[in-house]
């Protein structure tokens, strides 16, 4: 290994200058495209991704049968009346380090889509249209670690920019352990955020949380790691996913002060006691 | 009694003339499972027992198949797929096209006061019309009286799959002699208080109030119909789980 | 691709009912497993699990093939997993649908990402010669909890499986056929075992193990655990679904942690019995023992 966290112990900063509760610098933007119902931009850290949401929109033709060749589905056709949650993930050639090609039937890609297209369908008010279908499409032009969780925020920005009722923000991050599986060494800390170089030497976990509540709407580990450093693990993964859920609340609310200024959208009567600073 | 011999035959065998009831007065009527070869031969095509009845001059083959096939008279649970225009298209059985139910076949039903029945909902019902090469048809309602005897909507309750020849045999007049199934009266006989609808497709829907009453009514059927047990198992197994639930 | 039957309202809102009341439609108890049955075949390497009316079975074989040239020191091991219509109408040949998809890549995380195989030692010599050692899963019978009985069938073939003993003389690669010297078995260090949790309800307060085909289609989420007996997790699978509290989701995990332990001494069992019914009268052992000593017999 090139280079390694084993450093840890000594200074108590990770590979990158963080300590282990610091989440990276997380960037987000929401309405960058156009043409879209919904989309945004999400950085965390050197992770990127964009997001398009199209819908809830008619059922286009690869409804039923065509449509688990390439993409997830939730709450499809049926007796459930529920809107179906169709996601679609884009990893760019460019995004990592080593120029890899990854078909269409890729199946961690296909993994993820289904996680997201299930996340999703838990949070927004699918029943509110029925018959119906959410096209969300993201792509990822960088990885650096915490893909999962950078997909499933950048996704929730999104759907809050196309105006799609939902509980309330679905927000996700990653934790991980000092401690390598066979050690079984009380010492270890819990880590916040991993990056790539941590994601692949140390255990760590991806967890998405429900608005500021500790209800997990997924937990996908992958690694292996003691049952006993689950519970710090989660216990920092649930923590952090409230600190994303301020920044994002940040990005929409700057965005929705912005287009008030502008004049892009009245300042309806329930905004009035929104605190245009 | 009247049929005293049952034999089984397989597909193709010859059956023995004496078999075959010789009574003048009426027509010959043959069952599901026997085929007329003209002349005179009559051959089984599927295997099973054969039963002759003398009274009423017919004889069929009694088998037992997964694939429930729609024969006119049948009373059967169907599934609202959904709805059309002035029918609901129901589901008789799965992987199989579906069988139609008119808005209008229900009791007292006119253009403006016809049941609402959502997608999933279940109805016991009567099949009207089974050819071959056409979706059937299925009614809730008598078309001579207008009457809906027993026929309908089925609310809340369980449907558990039994085999089609368990239906057949729960179904049969004198179920406890003939199909040789105790077990809804021996249930009755525990102070079980449930509803009960046999349908000829393989499922039987029970109701009642008492959800672990229906979980009991439905583990006994499927027990008894999958280990074939004899009068005297079922007299055993309904003492057993009527004993688990108190 | 003609649809899965769904079931009808009634049956969905009295399986939730029952549910909430802690009843179960056969009986069990919520934490309970349906009888878990392993049958080994006459081959080694070939393990048909039955979970109540759920039926895996798994293959195990070897071959001998050229490792990846990005990896020159480790063998190749391969899951591959079959859905075929006999299982259900739904599924149909060589169109992978989601289910499909899913388990493979538990499977693969499970048994294979978390080291339960050493692949190095399948490696004969670097960057010519190695072990591919591929299990295949066939799915015979659908009744719910594919995914603990098709990793529970995994593990079991390739614990059962014995490869073809080989030695390395002077540069010569040897490989033995069963009758010169007796198969060896797998380098293998740990054995995961997968517990699935259903969560019911809107707010998924109902947490069952071991879900038939009807509860699975009525339930509003899921959670796979994977962990061995020494209470190591090797992967744990929520994709999504209902939100659950974090604090029951670690209770999850230590119910599931005894039953991975049961599973685990189950399968020792099984193994040790089969062993017995194969060395019968304790012959095998003393006859390898006199081929080594004689080798020119």
């Amino acid at each position: 290994m090139p280079l390694d966290t084993s450093t840890y112990g000594l200074a108590l900063l990770r590979v990158d200058g963080r300590r282990w509760n610091e989440l990276r610098r997380i960037h987000g933007q929401i309405r960058t495209q156009a043409a879209a119902d919904g989309s945004s931009y999400l950085e965390m850290g050197h992770t990127k991704v964009m997001c398009v949401v199209t819908g809830p929109s008619e059922p286009g033709p690869r409804r039923g049968g065509a449509a688990g060749g390439a993409s997830g589905g939730a709450g499809s056709g049926g007796q459930s009346k529920d809107a179906e949650v169709v996601v679609n993930i884009v990893i760019a050639g460019f995004s990592s380090v080593d120029r890899k090609r990854r078909g269409r039937g890729d199946k961690r890609t296909l993994e993820m889509q289904f996680t997201l297209s299930n996340t999703l369908a838990a949070t927004l008010h699918t029943h509110l249209f029925p018959h119906s279908q959410i096209n969300i499409s993201l792509h990822v032009l960088s990885q650096d670690g915490s893909l999962l969780a950078a997909l499933i925020n950048a996704a929730t920005l999104a759907c809050v920019d196309a105006g799609i009722p939902m509980t309330d923000y679905v927000t996700a991050c990653t934790a991980g352990s000092t401690s390598t599986y066979a050690a079984n060494d009380e010492g270890a800390d819990p880590l916040l955020d991993l990056n790539h170089q941590e994601e692949q030497e140390l255990p760590g976990l991806t967890v998405a949380t429900l608005g500021e509540s500790d209800k997990v709407v997924a937990l996908v580990c992958e690694s292996r790691v003691q049952i006993s450093r689950l519970e710090g693990m989660l216990a920092v993964g649930v923590d952090g996913c409230k600190q994303v859920r301020e920044i994002l609340d940040q990005v929409i609310k700057a965005q929705g002060r912005k287009m008030i200024l502008e004049g892009t959208v009245d300042k309806g009567t329930g905004l009035n006691d929104m605190d245009l600073d | 009694m009247t049929t005293t011999e049952r034999p089984l035959v397989l597909p193709g065998d010859p059956i023995s003339p004496d078999l075959i009831p010789s009574s003048t007065s009426k027509p010959l009527r043959l069952g599901p499972g026997l085929r007329h070869v003209p002349p005179s031969d009559i051959v089984p095509v599927v295997a099973g027992q054969l039963i002759t009845n003398h009274q009423k001059n017919s004889m069929w083959v009694e088998y037992n198949s997964n694939r429930y096939i729609p024969a006119p008279g049948d009373l059967i649970i169907a599934q609202i797929l959904r709805s059309g225009p002035d029918l609901y298209f129901t589901s008789i059985s799965p992987y199989t096209p579906p069988a139609t139910l008119p808005h209008l076949s229900f009791e007292s039903a006119t253009k403006k006061t016809r049941p609402q029945l959502a997608p999933g909902a279940l109805v016991y019902a009567r099949v009207v019309l089974a050819n071959k090469h056409m979706d059937p048809e299925i009614e809730c309602v008598s078309q001579s009286t207008g009457k809906s005897d027993g026929l309908g909507e089925l609310k809340g309750g369980m449907v558990f799959d039994v085999s089609l020849q368990f239906a057949r045999r729960l179904l049969m007049a004198k179920s406890k002699e003939e199909g040789k199934v105790e077990v809804l009266e021996l249930l009755g006989g525990e102070g079980l208080a449930f509803e009960i609808a046999v349908g000829r497709n393989g499922k039987v829907w029970v109701g009642g109030e008492d959800v672990k009453a229906i979980v009991v009514v439905g583990r006994t059927l499927r027990e008894t119909d999958e280990g074939g047990l004899g009068v005297e198992a079922q007299r055993k197994l309904v003492r057993r789980l009527a004993k688990g639930m108190k | 691709m003609p649809r899965e039957a769904e079931p009808s309202l009634n049956e969905k809102q009295f399986v939730l009912q029952a549910l909430h009341d802690s009843v179960r439609l056969d009986g069990r108890e919520l934490e309970q497993y349906r009888p878990l049955e392993l049958t080994f075949g006459d081959q080694y390497g070939v393990a048909d699990v039955t979970l109540g009316k759920t039926r895996v079975l798994a293959k195990a074989s070897a071959e001998l093939t050229v490792p990846y040239a990005d990896r020159p020191l480790d063998g190749i091991f391969n899951i591959a997993t079959e859905l075929s219509p006999m299982t259900s109408p739904a599924f149909e040949v060589n169109r992978p649908t989601e289910t499909e998809v899913l388990i493979s890549r538990l499977l693969e995380k499970t048994v294979r990402r978390s080291g339960a195989l050493d692949t190095e030692s399948l490696c004969l010599v670097a960057g010519q010669k190695c072990w591919s050692i591929r299990v295949d899963v066939h799915v015979l019978s659908h009744d719910g909890n594919l995914i603990d009985a098709a990793c529970f069938a995994v593990v079991a073939a390739l614990r059962h499986f014995r490869k073809p003993d080989t030695s390395m003389e002077g540069g010569v690669l040897t490989v033995y056929t069963p009758a010169e010297r007796e198969p060896v078995p797998l380098s293998w260090l740990h054995s995961p075992f997968c517990v699935t949790w259903s969560f019911f309800g809107e707010e998924g307060d109902v947490a069952v193990l071991d879900a038939t085909w009807m509860e699975e289609q009525v339930r509003s989420g899921s959670c796979t655990i994977s962990l061995n007996k020494h209470g190591e997790i090797c992967q744990i699978a929520k994709l999504g679904g209902v939100p659950v509290e974090a604090v029951s989701l670690l209770q999850c995990t230590n119910v599931a942690l005894v039953k991975a332990k049961d599973m685990s001494s189950k399968l020792d069992r099984w193994l040790a019995e089969d062993a017995r019914r194969r060395d019968k009268g304790g012959l095998l052992a003393e006859l390898s023992a006199e081929n080594d000593r004689v080798p020119d017999m």
